[in-house]
């Protein structure tokens, strides 16, 4: 068993006992000690559902509220969690499935509402996240050439991800940007598990052709010797 | 060139590498062909780094100082979950509208709408009646008032002077009050009565 497989196996044992201990302090009524053994398991995976539902939702705002709801959901619905199932697949269900409600709302508001850019400047799938990237400042002591590239790079590689089918990207983002295994990617999904290895083989194929044509990616140097996780 | 031509002759493309990256596993040609292999570590390199730039993309939407904002605000929520929100009621005028009985405020509103129909119009037909019965008894005390003076007017005065004397004393008994028919026999019984009023006109 390697390292990764270990700390993942550790990891998901102390959810379990947290998450039997959460519903034990429910079932009793201990509201207050149920709450404080919950912030342990809302710690431990907020930074990982912050990615997947902005990977989603590409909007800083709109995954937050996604990432509140699913934890707020995953707490008033802890009774019906079957221990059996690794609480952070249960969790990403949830969050998954409030991120693709909420891309269905917002789908439908935006069929009724004429942007501002359209009228200036014809709009791209993700106008929101161009701007956001644009903003954004890249890692410190970079000099501004590097920050440039930096950002460039960035853009390139979000507007090649929002040009994929909806779910290659979800399945690139969660079994690459996130490491889920095929078989989490498919009990996440609710996908074949060889569906999804297709789903992930097209997604790199496109995103390669999209970004073929690009400067090639500096590769970072900790990033040497750093394999995926498959299943 | 087919999968085939490249595993005996050739070297391996995307699509290849690909599929080698997704399914994991090693291939025999890799081991053989150093460019081939060297490639294919490239684009291993690359598909990570792409991941890399995604999480960095994500991480930098989602700093660490709203990240700890947002545990807090799922602290409260699930705080605000053990005392829900207090339903403040409708008012009672609201709920009566509302709350399905509406064919018994019809039939209340048609009924009154009926009484008023009905009163309005007995109203005008008991009006009526009452200025007809009004004109009935101012019309009795005339009759007999002319006949009166037609009877004096036949026995003394001249015939010139006789239209001016009708025509005096019907004003008079026009301006006098009107007398109920009733009251007749009283005023009979005290012909006096109305001099001083008279006399102060």
């Amino acid at each position: 068993m390697s390292g990764t497989s270990a700390a993942l196996t550790t990891a998901r044992e102390a959810d379990a006992v947290a998450a039997r201990t959460v519903k034990t302090f429910q079932a009793n009524g201990q509201h207050a000690e149920a709450r404080e053994r919950f912030a342990e398991l809302v710690a431990r995976h907020q930074r990982r559902a912050n990615r997947i539902a902005y990977h989603y939702l590409r909007e800083a705002a709109d995954a937050d509220e996604a990432v509140q709801d699913a934890f707020v959901k995953a707490f008033s619905h802890l009774s019906t969690f079957r221990e059996e199932l690794p609480f952070d697949v249960w969790f990403t269900r949830i969050l998954i499935n409030g991120c693709l409600d909420r891309i269905k709302a917002r789908t439908r508001r935006e069929r009724w509402l004429v942007p501002m850019g359209r009228i200036t400047a014809p709009r791209t799938e993700n106008a929101p996240a161009e701007r956001d990237l644009a903003d954004r400042t890249p890692s410190a002591a970079a000099s501004p050439e590097d920050a440039l590239l930096s950002r460039e790079r960035r853009q390139q590689i979000a507007l090649a991800l929002a040009r994929l089918p909806e779910r290659q990207r979800a399945v690139f983002v969660l079994s690459h940007v996130e490491g889920c295994t095929s078989r989490e990617v498919s009990a996440l999904t609710g996908l074949n598990e060889s569906t999804v290895r297709v789903h992930l083989f097209r997604a790199i194929r496109k995103l390669r052709s999209l970004l073929s044509t690009d400067a090639p990616l500096e590769q970072p140097a900790q990033l040497k010797g750093k394999r995926r996780v498959t299943s | 060139m087919s999968l085939l031509e490249r595993l005996f002759g050739g070297h391996f493309g995307d699509r290849e590498f690909a599929r080698l990256w997704t399914t994991g596993g090693g291939h025999p040609h890799l081991d053989a062909c150093a460019t081939c292999r060297a490639r294919f570590e490239s684009f291993d390199q690359w598909v990570l780094g792409i991941g890399d730039v995604l999480r960095a993309d994500a991480d930098a939407a989602l700093p660490t100082e709203r990240v700890a904002s947002q545990q807090a605000q799922i602290a409260r929520r699930l705080e605000t979950l053990e005392h829900p929100a207090r339903v403040i009621a409708f008012p009672k005028a609201a709920r009566a509208v509302i709350n399905g009985h509406s064919h018994v405020r019809r039939w209340v509103t048609v009924a009154a709408a009926a009484g008023l129909i009905a009163g309005v119009g007995l109203g005008q037909v008991l009006d009526i009646h009452r200025t007809v019965e009004r004109t009935s008894r101012v019309s009795a005390p005339v009759t007999h008032i002319s006949a009166a003076t037609a009877a004096r007017a036949t026995t003394v005065k001249p015939v010139a002077l006789a239209a001016d004397d009708d025509f005096l004393s019907d004003a008079g008994a026009f301006s006098r009050p009107r007398v109920s028919s009733a009251l007749l026999p009283l005023e009979d019984m005290t012909p006096h009565a109305g001099d001083p009023v008279e006399g102060r006109r």
